[in-house]
């Protein structure tokens, strides 16, 4: 019980990427719109705990994330 | 006919793999303050480039003027290109230098691409186009109303 609630507080356990149907997940690194929710302030990559990504899609993602810093599209990270 | 070939690099021995046409996506940052002429030009000795290592452009995406994450030789802005290609596997090596020696390029990025991706790639042009269009239109006319709201409290 106590665990369900903890749960709805963050998120839903739901994979944003491959929820909808069963064909094969593409991430853009060059999608901004989409990788930008699952960055922290900080420019870290929010872990799929947080997130609720399957690990596939994780995996996916931290590669398309780390190709978008590469090229300038997304901080390594952020100063304060 | 596959052909046997020695990749040079400097990194590796020399390696004989089969001679093929392999398809890659290339990032290039140019500098921000050039005019829409010379990008062009760029393209034009880009091509050139890739020419000259055996491959061809299949697909240009002109991104535009972005703002960069971080500094990238001291410039907050640059011009971002996306290009398709194919290329002889021994020629990225020669590719990546000419890229770093050209020197409205500030930074760039040479990406192997699988065969669904690079599909995938050539196939999504028209609709993302025609998206990204409606949500232009939409966020202008969002903005349109947000100023117009803005007007009427001011008012």
């Amino acid at each position: 019980m106590a665990e369900t609630k903890k749960r709805s507080f963050f998120s839903s356990k739901i994979c944003r990427f491959c929820n909808d149907d069963e064909s094969k997940v593409y991430i853009d690194f060059h999608d901004i719109k989409a990788l930008k929710p699952l960055i922290s302030e900080r420019g870290k990559i929010v872990p799929s705990r947080i997130s609720g990504n399957c690990a596939k899609c994780q995996r996916l993602l931290t590669r398309a994330i780390k190709k978008a810093r590469n090229i300038a599209l997304l901080p390594f990270s952020v100063q304060h | 006919m596959l052909e046997f070939v020695f990749i040079q690099h400097p990194l590796f021995k020399p390696m004989r793999r089969y001679l093929l046409l392999r398809s890659y996506q290339s990032v290039l940052i140019l500098k921000p303050d050039i005019e829409e002429s010379r990008v062009d030009e760029a393209l034009a000795k880009i091509g050139e480039f890739i020419k000259s290592n055996g491959g061809a452009i299949l697909k240009t995406e002109k991104w535009g003027k972005k703002r960069l994450a971080y500094r990238v030789k001291k410039n907050r802005f640059g011009v971002y290109l996306n290009l398709y290609h194919t290329l002889e596997p021994s020629g990225v090596f020669d590719l990546e230098k000419k890229y770093k020696l050209f020197d409205l390029i500030i930074k760039f990025m040479v990406l192997h691409l699988a065969d669904d991706e690079l599909e995938r790639a050539l196939g999504r042009d028209e609709e993302s186009d025609e998206a990204e269009g409606e949500k232009a239109a939409g966020e202008k006319a969002a903005g349109e109303k947000a100023t117009a709201k803005n007007d009427e409290d001011k008012g």
